[in-house]
């Protein structure tokens, strides 16, 4: 199945955006978006915390709706997803 | 009733939304939290716009490193408090609207009462904890809340109408670490004019408000992206059960013509 992980802002500085994969059946959502974030330690780090999760402020949106990132492990995706990962920013 | 100099001075957009939408912007107040990057844009539109009264708040002065960003203060305020350099430079803008300024932190004890009867929140703040307490007082108030952030070349926005759309904790439940953040001046410009662009067109009741859309704006790649985003009935700030829910809603609003219909 093929799946889209539009990375934004900071994380597409550091990840590129619009990225096309072929996943397995089975495959998570957590641990699709790490496979992808590998290619660049800082953009992995700036993803996910030491044990692997989802930074708590991260946005992680699955075809438009917002997906728990406590949750993303046990997530599927589905052939044809659309998948945004996306920094909030907080400066005025 | 419009005096001959405000017909005068408003003459190229009484030609979009007239004599009608004009005394709605002139009767209309807003509460524009933060002097800084995003409220020196927002605050400047709003004045030269006709908003009637625009009451600004920031605890801050004027330093040289703000000066990249935040345009309604020169080199020379520096040293000086920006609600003081912000009310020179708006009453010189504008003469013909009320400017408030208040120097002060915004904080749980003061928000409700500094924004008053106001008929809608900008955020224009620069960190989480404060913005999470404008929507508190948002949703306490029933007026909406137009959020703004920026870092860097990076922006997003949108605008939060109590119980109908999403509320900033639906959308951002945890806040990103607090750090000095980078910035060109021009990012806070594009963002703090959507903000002021969508106060305008709510008050006017007029175009499709950016209502459960999240904008991104990517000065890098010169793009921006819309996200859906939508309520959460679990959410500590607008959910069920919440606080909001049940406090007493004063009923000092002006209708507002959104809600004329």
């Amino acid at each position: 199945m093929t799946i889209k992980v539009r990375f934004f802002a900071r994380f597409r500085e550091l990840l590129g955006t619009d990225i096309v994969v072929t996943a397995q059946e089975g495959t998570h959502l957590l641990g699709l978006v790490k496979k992808i974030a590998e290619k660049s330690r800082e953009g992995y780090d700036a993803i996910f915390d030491a044990k692997g999760e989802f930074r708590e402020f991260v946005i992680v949106m699955q075809n438009g709706r917002r997906v728990e990132t406590a949750t993303a492990g046990s997530t599927p995706v589905t052939d044809g997803d659309e998948i945004a990962v996306f920094p909030p920013v907080a400066g005025g | 009733m419009l005096s001959s100099r405000e017909r005068e001075r408003y003459k190229r957009q009484l030609l979009l939304f007239g004599d009608e939408g004009q005394e709605w912007l002139k009767k209309a107040h807003i509460f524009i939290a933060g002097a800084g990057g995003l409220g020196s844009p927002v605050s400047i539109y709003l004045a030269v716009a006709g908003v009637g009264t625009l009451t600004v708040v920031d605890k801050d002065v004027v330093d040289q490193t703000n000066l990249n960003r935040q345009i309604l203060h020169y080199d020379r305020d520096i040293g000086r408090k920006k609600t003081e350099s912000a009310e020179e430079k708006l009453r010189a803008y504008n003469p013909d609207i009320d400017i408030r300024v208040i120097d002060t932190t915004i904080d749980a004890e003061n928000a409700g009462h500094l924004v008053g009867r106001a008929d809608g929140i900008v955020d224009a703040m620069d960190n989480y904890p404060t913005r999470y307490l404008l929507n508190d007082i948002a949703h306490q108030k029933k007026i909406p809340l137009f959020h703004g952030a920026i870092r860097g070349f990076y922006g997003q926005v949108t605008t939060i109408i109590p119980e109908k759309t999403a509320c900033l904790r639906c959308i951002f439940p945890c806040a990103p670490p607090s750090e000095v953040f980078p910035v060109v001046g021009a990012t806070p410009g594009v963002i703090g004019t959507i903000q002021a662009t969508e106060v305008l067109k709510y008050l006017l009741g007029t175009g499709d408000l950016l209502a459960n859309r999240l904008l991104i704006w990517d000065g890098m790649a010169m793009h921006a992206e819309e996200i859906a985003v939508e309520k959460n009935p679990a959410c500590p700030s607008c959910g069920k059960g919440s606080g909001s829910q049940n406090l007493p809603v004063p009923d000092t609003k002006r209708k507002h013509k959104t809600e004329k219909t």
